[in-house]
């Protein structure tokens, strides 16, 4: 399965995104700036932003998914269970997943914010499409629910997962590291090699890599960052 | 001062609570009551039962910015600079003097590129700037921010948070999910199920949660 972008211009009001890529299978993180085309790219390889100029070729893919950055705006029904059901998908198999089970009537705007996200990211997820696109999955996650999701990401075993995210710590183990500097997409490598070379990496991830320091029994683990975990239990 | 007397509103519960002057965040799970907290102090929502005092006034009474979790739901003005101004506008400040504080705010926090594009093609940060300079652009006493920073990448949040601690705001009253952030309040809540659990200046609060993904990241790891 391939995802591969060619030549990819995407021009807006005197801003613009470029892409040459290929997304294998795995799991992909794209991070970058406020404004820097995170949801613009989310959306190109979802198919509903067309490029100026480039082409888009995909090898295997037949099903895709986008978990949208604001999730308010993936609601079509009245009700928790409605929305579900509008996925095409059983309300008694995923409410409990969700812990919503006493808001099934409740509508889904009246959500908080976190529980909004959790009920659109656990149909996204179930869905398990061959492309799986997720755009600020982890904003107004609490903590526990960063880490659940990191797991259930991880969990997919397959087709190609792509996140794009500012998270500074509660992230997942990533095959791929990707960055939009510029007004470019760059391709940051493997884990953790990739690591030294993400120009904007959060300042704590930074230090924690360049002094390659583990605070020993199990501070890593225990603090939720399982991207920085796997690369000291690689040592 | 702000005085929490006897509070009852959905799903919260506030029996007796005290918040000083500064800057207070509002930390815990999903669906724990912060929105709703939020929204009474910012008198968006009126108790069901007991009383909200911000120094001696109900919130209505008293001008408060606000920057919501969704921000976009609350752009009223297509245009980012009307957008920018309205709030000065609806106080009928004079007309003259609007374009220059506008430009000055903008280029506080780095937007001025975005003044004459429409508030519909801005990403997910960008509309949360435009957001906090709209809140600020009035000077408010009192700024309350909802989940605001989940929308910034790192480098902008720090922008926010160096410029937030040098405006003349008396209350800033803010929740979020980056409890490193939370870590630099003067004063925190630890909501859970509608109550509060834990308050206190952070060391307090923090060490109650040493064994907790709520313990700050850059407190685990000290340099």
């Amino acid at each position: 399965m391939i995802l591969a972008l060619h030549d990819i211009v995407v021009q807006r009001d005197g801003w613009s995104v470029r892409a040459d890529a290929r997304f294998a299978e795995g799991i992909h993180l794209v991070t970058g700036r406020v404004g820097s085309g995170k949801s613009t790219l989310a959306h190109l390889l979802a198919g509903s932003v067309v490029p100026e100029t480039g082409r888009t070729v995909s090898e295997g893919i037949t099903s895709v998914q986008i978990g949208l950055q604001f999730p308010e705006h993936q609601v079509t029904a009245a009700t928790v269970a409605g929305e579900i059901r509008s996925w095409g998908l059983d309300p008694q198999v995923i409410m409990p997943e969700t812990a919503l089970t006493d808001k099934s009537g409740v509508n889904p705007l009246l959500l908080s914010g976190g529980e909004l996200r959790r009920l659109e990211l656990a149909c996204v997820l179930r869905k398990d499409p061959d492309l799986l696109l997720l755009d600020e999955p982890f904003s107004s996650l609490d903590c526990k629910e960063k880490n659940a999701l990191c797991h259930r990401i991880e969990n997919r075993n397959r087709g190609i997962t792509i996140i794009f995210s500012h998270e500074t710590w509660h992230l997942p183990r990533i095959d791929n590291l990707w960055e939009i500097v510029n007004g470019t997409l760059e391709n940051r490598g493997t884990i953790p090699d990739a690591l030294t070379r993400w120009t904007g990496a959060p300042p704590l991830l930074r230090r924690l890599i360049i002094s390659r320091m583990d605070a020993g029994d199990g501070e890593v683990t225990r603090s939720g960052c399982r991207m920085l975990d796997s690369v000291f239990s690689q040592q | 001062m702000i005085r929490i007397s006897g509070v009852r509103c959905r799903c919260l519960y506030l029996p007796d609570l005290t918040l000083p002057e500064g800057h207070t965040v509002v930390i815990g799970p999903n669906g724990s009551g912060k929105t709703t907290f939020l929204s009474l102090c910012a008198g968006f929502l009126l108790p069901e039962q007991g009383t909200i005092e911000i120094d001696n006034e109900p919130p209505r009474n008293r001008d408060v910015g606000f920057v919501g979790e969704f921000p976009e739901r609350l752009a009223l003005f297509s245009r980012v600079r009307d957008e920018i101004a309205s709030s000065l506008r609806f106080s009928r400040v004079p007309a003259d003097s609007i374009p220059a504080q506008i430009d000055a705010i903008a280029q506080v926090f780095g937007i001025s590129p975005l003044l004459d594009r429409t508030t519909r093609t801005l990403s997910g940060g960008e509309i949360a700037l435009v957001a906090l300079a709209t809140a600020l652009i009035s000077h408010p006493p009192i700024l309350i921010l909802d989940e605001f920073d989940s929308h910034l990448d790192w480098k902008s949040a720090q922008l926010v948070t160096t410029t937030l601690r040098s405006a003349p705001v008396r209350y800033r009253i803010q929740s979020t999910q980056n409890m490193d952030l939370a870590a630099k309040g003067d004063y925190v809540l630890y909501l859970d199920e509608g109550v509060v659990r834990l308050q206190g200046k952070p060391e307090e609060v923090f060490t109650a949660l040493r064994d907790s993904c709520y313990f700050p990241p850059s407190w685990r790891f000290p340099p």
